[in-house]
């Protein structure tokens, strides 16, 4: 692994004496500390005052059972493990309760695993949702509940908002998740890596890749397996795409609300053929079956002239539709000012992806945390700072053209290189790590046991459930139109947050 | 909006000549899985497939359920001389048992329901459509939704999306059915008038995919409501599914599935 940045290194030696933990030996750069049950929750809040960001808490089963709170700082992945041996049920001092970003990842542990902090309280079940109760919080003359969903019009995953109004303004809102949970981080369980990263391509199909990625690069570094430069740069060649795909859908539907079709119609055009891209690449639209533990499975299958070419097409037809997309009005007035989400906010809900680079918060995991090929490419994080809308569609036509000069830099990096496909897994090995990519949506991390060759244990800290609880938060003197603006500017999945 | 115009028709005419063309083949798009041979195979390969796709019978005949077949390509890696991709879109059938390849002798033919098909006829050029995700991972609300944009545009053939249950002649369900979805899914098929299809696409509203033990109310859409037709896939293509959707509406006759 690469060297430490300063920074990361004084948070990786000072961190243990700060917080009363045991430092624990991890691939860089993460940082494993262990600290009891009772001082768990101390040593997180002590985390949070010194900056840290909250990414997930969830139950390991390696070295031991144990509780595990993540948290991103300058550069580190810290991982705060308090040994649970033979308590049941788990016990700790709430996160939860003067801690947004903790809220709904605390209630999963609370409600699928039984794990019981003390203090903890929530007003309404989160993974078992019952499409019919209506909650009513406002009350008045004309004030009504909308039920919106689970099933919705056009084609939509299923998730429910209960939009409560008074005729106009959306008053309040609660974003009812969890319709569509597969149990899928049990379905790892007993496969061989190479075998279950079939299950990771298929937790959220639009970030297809970013999972495959995530739970790849994860296996690899509890196995201390270096996956060969040209799988990572086949690997960042996908990642881009897959992001340009899911940017262009989040532009074309925003169009959509407006009644645009020309708008609509010409991003759908250009959806579509990075779609037909990563078909000629790989055989699939989604990317899908290239990915492997180790490296990929195959080299592109697209000539490198021709992808290039294609690449360029692509951008001489996104700057003449970006311009004429921020200078139509009756476009950008729906955007400007719709959805204001403040930098604080954000930051106190731990938001990522393009919803925080939108607030100004300049968090992106190919930069905190570079990996793979990222740590060859130069990147420029886009942010805005309006908070709005249109700032968040802003940082994605950014990140599109990024994107591109990210994908230029990688095949000029792929014409010189070798073709060795993936470093072999070795036979019956067992270790943990923590793997991580920046999906379209916002950072992915995920967390992945194996024990003598298969995986014992997965945990996925998706973007799009982290990112959910900041809708409600989204509405703060809007009015009921402008819903389908602001939920297109967020481009989550419920796929993703359900699993 | 001028600009907007004159941009929409510089771009020429790019929509697929798709039914009256064939589909396109040269898209590098891999959408099925063919059994090369089917003879003479060790009962172990069935453990190759991890969606229980494959079967083997004491006899050592192979037989492939594409209506499981997630295309992950394992089968293909460790027995090449049996499984290929295949670059063809078509998957879709009016019957589970018709996905299962390579079949024997000639399907007798399932007896067609008394619905769109042969309504067909009145309602052509208007077919109203309404989609519901009973837990599919969101690809497939992806290739849905392109059916409507340049390439595929499907209102040339007279398909509309409708919000409306109450207005829709044609129901695209995704996903196994989790168990929050599974009442939603009864009223919404309950309120839509008579004739009526379902369409399940893709592989896990087929038979449940990838799912984890306990999760789903059952094992795709038809353990739950009668389904028209099926379009395996993970996902399917937009191609895909269109050739589902005439199936459903009886535009088409069911092609025979190659072996």
């Amino acid at each position: 692994m690469s060297s430490l940045a300063p920074a990361t290194r004084r948070v990786r030696d000072g961190l243990p004496d700060h917080l009363g933990a045991t430092r624990e030996s991890g691939p860089d750069p993460e940082v494993r500390l262990r600290v009891t049950p009772l001082a768990f929750e101390r040593a997180a809040h002590l985390l949070r005052t010194a900056g840290a960001r909250f990414i997930t808490l969830f139950l390991a089963d390696t070295p031991e059972p144990s509780l595990v709170g993540a948290f991103a700082l300058r550069g580190a992945l810290v991982m705060l493990r308090a040994p649970t041996a033979g308590a049941d049920p788990v016990t700790y001092g709430s996160l939860s309760q003067n801690w947004p970003a903790t809220c709904w990842a605390e209630q999963e542990l609370v409600e699928r695993f039984g794990v019981r902090p003390v203090g903890f309280s929530a007003t309404r079940a989160l993974t078992r949702p019952d499409a019919d109760l209506i909650e009513r919080h406002v009350h008045g003359a004309d004030a009504f509940t909308i039920p919106y969903g689970p099933v919705r019009s056009g084609v939509f995953e299923a998730i429910q908002f209960q939009i409560e109004t008074g005729g106009e303004t959306v008053t309040s809102l609660q974003t009812r998740l969890f319709f569509k949970h597969r149990g899928l981080e049990r379905r790892f369980v007993g496969m061989t890596p190479d075998r279950a990263v079939h299950v990771a391509e298929r937790v959220a199909g639009i970030a297809s890749v970013a999972y495959a990625s995530a739970f790849s690069q994860a296996v690899e570094r509890a196995l201390d397996v270096t996956p060969t430069p040209n799988a990572e740069r086949w690997r960042a060649v996908y990642a881009e795409l897959e992001r340009m795909a899911g940017h262009l859908d989040v532009i074309a539907k925003e169009a959509e609300t407006t009644a645009l079709y020309v708008g609509l119609a010409r991003f759908q055009i250009l959806k579509e053929q990075v779609t037909r891209l990563k078909a000629r690449l790989t055989g699939s639209r989604f990317a899908r079956g290239v990915i492997v533990p180790g490296g990929v499975r195959f080299e592109g299958r697209m000539g490198l002239d021709d992808l290039c070419r294609a690449l360029d097409a692509l951008e001489h037809d996104l700057v003449r539709d970006r311009r004429l997309f921020v200078q139509t009005a009756s476009m950008t007035d729906r955007l400007i000012g719709a959805g204001f989400l403040s930098r604080d906010l954000v930051e106190e809900y731990a938001a990522v992806g393009p919803l925080a680079r939108g607030s100004g918060v300049s968090t992106d995991a190919r930069h905190e945390r570079p990996y793979g090929d990222y740590r060859r490419l130069g990147l420029q994080v886009v942010t805005h700072r309006e908070g709005d809308a249109m700032a968040r569609i802003n940082v994605r036509f950014g990140e599109l053209f990024e994107s591109l000069r990210i994908l230029r830099q990688a095949i000029d990096h792929l014409r010189r290189n070798d073709h060795d496909l993936a470093s072999p897994l070795p036979p019956a090995a067992s270790g943990a790590a923590f793997g991580w990519s920046e999906a379209p949506q916002g950072e992915l991390v995920v967390w992945a046991e194996v024990r003598d060759g298969l995986v014992h244990r997965v945990h996925l800290a998706s973007p799009s459930l982290r990112n959910w609880a900041l809708f409600d938060h989204a509405f703060p003197a809007d009015v009921l139109t402008d819903f389908a603006f602001i939920e297109h500017s967020f481009g989550l999945t419920p796929a993703g947050a359900d699993r | 909006m001028l600009r907007w115009l004159f941009r929409g028709l510089g771009q020429g005419r790019i929509t697929t000549g798709y039914p009256r063309e064939g589909a396109p083949s040269d898209d590098g798009f891999s959408g099925r899985i063919l059994v090369l041979d089917a003879i003479g195979a060790d009962r172990d390969l069935a453990q190759v497939c991890p969606t229980g796709a494959i079967s083997v019978d004491p006899e050592g005949r192979v037989a492939l359920d594409r209506g499981r077949c997630i295309l992950c390509g394992e089968c293909v890696r460790t027995a090449p001389t049996r499984f290929a991709f295949a670059a063809r879109h078509e998957t879709a059938a009016r019957s589970r048992s018709a996905l299962v390849v390579p079949r024997e002798g000639i399907d007798e033919e399932e007896p067609a329901r008394a619905t769109l098909g042969e309504l067909a006829p009145a309602l052509r050029r208007s077919i109203h459509v309404r989609h519901i995700d009973c837990g599919s991972d969101g690809a497939e609300e992806w290739e849905i939704q392109a059916l409507w944009n340049p390439y595929y545009d499907i209102q040339r053939l007279g398909f509309f999306l409708t919000p409306a249950p109450r207005h829709a002649d044609v129901l695209l369900v995704t996903g196994g059915v989790t168990a929050p979805m599974r009442t939603p899914l009864e009223r919404t098929w309950q309120v839509m008038p008579e004739p009526k299809a379902l369409v399940a696409v893709g592989t896990d509203a087929c038979s449940g995919g990838l799912a984890a033990d306990g999760e789903l109310v059952a094992g795709g859409v038809d353990q739950v409501l009668p389904v028209d037709v099926y379009v395996p896939g993970s996902p399917p293509s937009p191609i895909a599914i269109l050739h589902g959707l005439m199936l459903a509406v009886g535009l088409l006759t069911e092609r025979p599935v190659a072996a």
